[in-house]
């Protein structure tokens, strides 16, 4: 039976770090602001893997495209030689060739967001070159005067799309997995949108990773449960929380949830 | 017998072959992309990898010019080939992933979409647990998929690994020296490079 999967986020941003040189560093966010520096994405994610993460998702906060990002591209290379697990790499992606470059580097899956939107025949081209399988729409979610809707440009473009709408158009067009985030949640803790995580899981056929807003072992559960997920993933909550992905992964097996406890 | 194994990476452009290669140099292989004939003399095993469309991994693997040395590789000379996820799939009669074309054939069978139905969304994406046969069963884990399509080997005896996801279906094919598995070792952590190292130390002719 297929697990359902835990999968730490990893924020990333390049920072000054004196004589000029610049490094990576990992960050948590609120509300898609960044809150707090953490420290070194390859360490972080060395430990992750040692504890039984399913994935890893990489998703850079930096504007501008990710193909100029020499920084972001080497920290990717470094991942994919240093651990041994899935990684879906995003933020800035742009042209169906990003894709083809952060395969190169050690990615398995590329989320587009603020992209798809724009030229939603991204979706299917990348799909046909690269295998839907590699094709994550990533869509970021505010409340909005009327219900939820899709925002871009790492939450400040409003675009008044409806994410349900929005995430059927994709995986029509060929999407392999949506990852959906609630921006409002983001890093509060408050518990997952478990309405929107089941609007969208009855939508489409292809798998959901809900986001923002895990605070408590608890809310990954209500995520598989009341979300209808088929991944959890989240950044504050595992990086500063007394919690990693291994005590989180027992309490979801205590609820009756099929999660791996072991290779 | 060299001691340490030589494991060939056929490189037809389909993908990225780092993880495979950075998997295969931690368990101390030594690995060489192979892009044309002349290095399979160097070579004591050869993984076949493939992401993507098949067709279009079938064509860069005819394109390349290597696919009658690997057949003759692998069903003249019988040594050791592993197929990999698309990989696995070429080694099949036929695909219909974007019309119907024409696999490797060494494997009778045909690649057919999984069909998704409640509780199994397609793609089959995450963690499954994977069963061998009795003989096997020390490499019994739980492995990482991601497609949508999967081989299903006209021949019950060519099926040696078999995980579930709305029905069951063959994970792991084997057949002679050919093997083929559905699943990413490279991308399976422990379990991933436990499977890999089977696969470079174990005789040709052991059940397994």
């Amino acid at each position: 039976m297929l697990k359902r999967r835990l999968i730490p986020k990893l924020l990333v941003c390049t920072v000054e770090s004196g004589g000029g040189r610049r490094r990576q560093t990992l960050v948590t966010t609120r509300a898609f602001v960044p809150a707090k520096v953490v420290g070194s994405p390859v360490s972080q994610a060395k430990i992750y893997e040692a504890q039984l993460a399913d994935e890893l998702a990489i998703l850079r906060i930096d504007p501008g495209p990710i193909a100029e990002d020499m920084q972001l591209l080497e920290t990717i290379e470094r991942l994919a030689a240093e651990t041994f697990m899935p990684l879906t790499v995003g933020g800035g992606v742009v042209f169906v060739d990003d894709f083809h470059l952060l395969l190169s580097k050690g990615a398995d899956k590329v989320a587009i967001n603020s992209a798809a939107v724009r030229s939603p025949n991204l979706i299917g081209e990348a799909a046909r070159r690269f295998g839907g399988q590699c094709v994550v729409v990533s869509i970021d979610v505010r409340a909005g005067l009327c219900g939820a809707e899709v925002c871009i440009d790492r939450g400040a473009t409003r675009t008044g799309i409806d994410p349900v709408e929005w995430a059927r158009e994709a995986a029509d067009r060929g999407a392999g997995e949506i990852l959906v985030c609630d921006i409002d949640r983001d890093g509060s803790g408050e518990g997952l949108n478990l309405q929107l995580g089941q609007q969208i899981a009855r939508a489409v056929d292809v798998p959901i990773i809900l986001s923002g807003g895990c605070g408590r072992a608890e809310h990954l559960v209500d995520g598989f449960v009341g979300g209808s997920a088929d991944a959890v993933a989240a950044g504050t909550y595992f990086c500063l929380r007394d919690q990693n992905p291994l005590q989180a992964r027992s309490h979801v097996a205590n609820a009756g949830i099929p999660i791996r406890m072991g290779t | 017998m060299p001691t340490r194994p030589s494991v060939g990476i056929v490189d037809y452009d389909a993908g990225n072959l780092r993880s495979l290669q950075n998997a295969l140099e931690a368990i101390s292989a030594e690995v060489l992309l192979v892009r044309d004939p002349s290095k399979l003399d160097r070579c004591t095993h050869l993984v076949l990898p493939g992401v993507g469309a098949f067709a279009h991994c079938v064509k860069g693997l005819r394109e390349s010019g290597m696919a009658e040395s690997l057949t003759e590789w692998a069903t003249v000379r019988h040594r050791p080939l592993l197929g990999i996820c698309v990989g696995m799939q070429m080694l099949a009669d036929a695909g219909e992933e974007h019309g119907e074309s024409p696999g490797l054939g060494w494997i009778p069978g045909r690649v057919r979409r999984l069909p998704a139905s409640p509780g199994a969304r397609v793609p089959h994406v995450g963690w499954n647990g994977v069963h061998f046969g009795r003989s096997c069963s020390s490499l019994d884990a739980d492995y990482y998929f991601d497609h949508s399509f999967r081989l299903c080997p006209a021949d019950n005896s060519d099926a040696w690994g078999v995980t579930s996801h709305g029905e069951s279906f063959c994970a792991a094919v084997r057949r002679d020296s050919i093997i083929g598995v559905q699943f990413h070792p490279e991308k399976s952590q422990e379990a991933g490079l436990r499977f890999l190292r089977w696969f470079l130390e174990r005789p040709t002719e052991s059940p397994c």
